[in-house]
């Protein structure tokens, strides 16, 4: 797997996400107690808890997709939602491959769907460095279930954006995929990116991490 | 722009899926081959019958493709990807409204003629069955991305999608098929066929929002 930056990172404004005392609720209870972040460019943070402590709740609410009980999100100390939408990409469980499309189908409509021109040669370049090169007219429901999750995060690499939101993103990668996510998110942190994302049982990530969130009941 | 990449995507889709778009049409064939049987081969009895028989397949035949609009995309994350896209969700509606419609509605126009004929629809109805076909498809998708987007979350939401959507389909297959109705009797279908039209810009109008609404609901 070769790893090279070839998507330089737009200047960044500085901005900043903040989480206030956030709550996030399933069947009328809360899951968690209220949750706090500063999350600026260049900072990583991770969010850690037992099975069923909400951590996947969480990503989706801050990422777009759900809702918050109590509290909310505030991006550039506004609650400018299409800004955040801009500067953000999640990929979660449900990796939003379609099974009867290509992997450069797929990958094309994930850039266009973003307002980012279609680039063949940066599909093929961001496949390269997931390790799934040569796969470009593969359909994603022949692949294994690392092979899908390269293809999802291979979004991350063309999408330009900020805030990489992730989901478990090292669940059915290999040692050299768990490796290559390790640099890559190592390396978009660097350049000024940022990233918020559940892992379980990774220590490398968890010291990495300039936040630690433990969700606890509430 | 992304509205036209979102009906794009989902054209593909079922088309690479060609199962989903000849499914509905076997589906009537399979149906109104019974008709004859059970009814006794009398041309003047099907004829009789062969407005709403015709009408009732092809409303029938859509209803049983309505379910994945939004279940697919919900189950395989492709939701999120242009639901957080910045396209107003109910712009996105309407994309794959048009989309189904032109996986599934379309097929089922153009079949309609063949269906007629197996029952012996009388000649001068085929121009209106058509017709009234063009107005109604449209509203089937529109009114199936409303039921779509309810029951996205289910396992087996197939069956509460039939019982939520046809009463609202009930009007469109009245006006529908009494246009082939009268003009069969040799009547004026245009009273019929514009109740239809309404039917069609209420849905136009009103499925979008509601079918976005529904969708925020059950990503909460």
């Amino acid at each position: 797997m070769t790893h090279n930056n070839s998507n330089p990172y737009k200047a960044l404004q500085s901005t900043i996400l903040h989480i206030s005392h956030a709550q996030c609720q399933k069947g009328g209870e809360p899951l968690f107690a209220p949750v706090d972040l500063q999350l600026k460019p260049g900072e990583m943070a991770v969010v850690a808890g037992q099975n069923g402590s909400g951590k996947t709740t969480l990503l989706e609410a801050v990422a777009g997709l759900g809702t918050f009980c109590q509290g909310g999100i505030e991006f550039n100390g506004e609650h400018i939602l299409d800004d955040w939408l801009q500067q953000s990409h999640y990929v979660g469980h449900y990796l939003g491959n379609k099974a009867s499309l290509t992997c450069l189908e797929n990958l094309n409509f994930a850039t266009t769907m973003n307002g980012v021109r279609s680039d063949e040669t940066r599909i093929s370049a961001a496949l390269d460095q997931v390790g799934l090169a040569g796969y470009e007219y593969h359909h994603a429901s022949d692949l294994s279930a690392g092979q899908k999750k390269r293809l999802a995060l291979s979004r991350l690499l063309i999408l330009n954006k900020t805030y990489w939101l992730l989901d478990e993103p090292f669940v059915n990668l290999d040692v050299a995929g768990c490796d290559w996510l390790y640099e890559s998110i190592s390396e978009h942190i660097q350049n000024g990116g940022a990233a918020l994302l559940t892992a379980h049982d990774n220590k490398r990530i968890h010291q990495k991490a300039n936040h630690l969130i433990q969700l606890v009941r509430p | 722009m992304k509205f036209w990449i979102l009906l794009q995507r989902d054209v593909l889709v079922a088309w690479r899926k060609k199962s989903n778009i000849y499914q509905p049409l076997v589906f009537q064939l399979l149906i109104v081959t019974m008709f004859p049987l059970g009814l006794g081969a009398g041309a003047q009895t099907l004829q009789k019958i062969a407005p709403a028989v015709v009408w009732i397949l092809a409303l029938i035949s859509t209803l049983i493709t309505l379910e994945n609009i939004f279940k697919d995309d919900y189950e395989d994350g492709s939701l999120a990807l242009y639901a957080l896209s910045g396209l107003p969700l109910p712009m996105a509606v309407l994309a794959k409204a048009t989309a189904h419609w032109l996986t599934t509605g379309l097929p089922v126009i153009l079949f309609a003629p063949v269906i007629g004929v197996l029952l012996h629809l009388p000649g001068d109805a085929y121009g209106v069955l058509m017709l009234s076909l063009l107005i109604a498809t449209p509203i089937f998708s529109l009114l199936g991305t409303v039921g779509s987007a309810l029951i996205m979350n289910l396992k087996n939401g197939g069956m509460l999608l039939s019982v939520l959507i046809m009463p609202l389909l009930a009007p469109v297959l009245i006006f529908g098929a009494g246009a082939v109705l009268e003009t069969t009797l040799g009547n004026t279908p245009a009273g019929h066929l514009s109740l239809l039209a309404g039917c069609l810009v209420l849905s136009l109008t009103l499925a979008p929002l509601a079918a976005a609404a529904a969708i925020k609901v059950n990503l909460e």
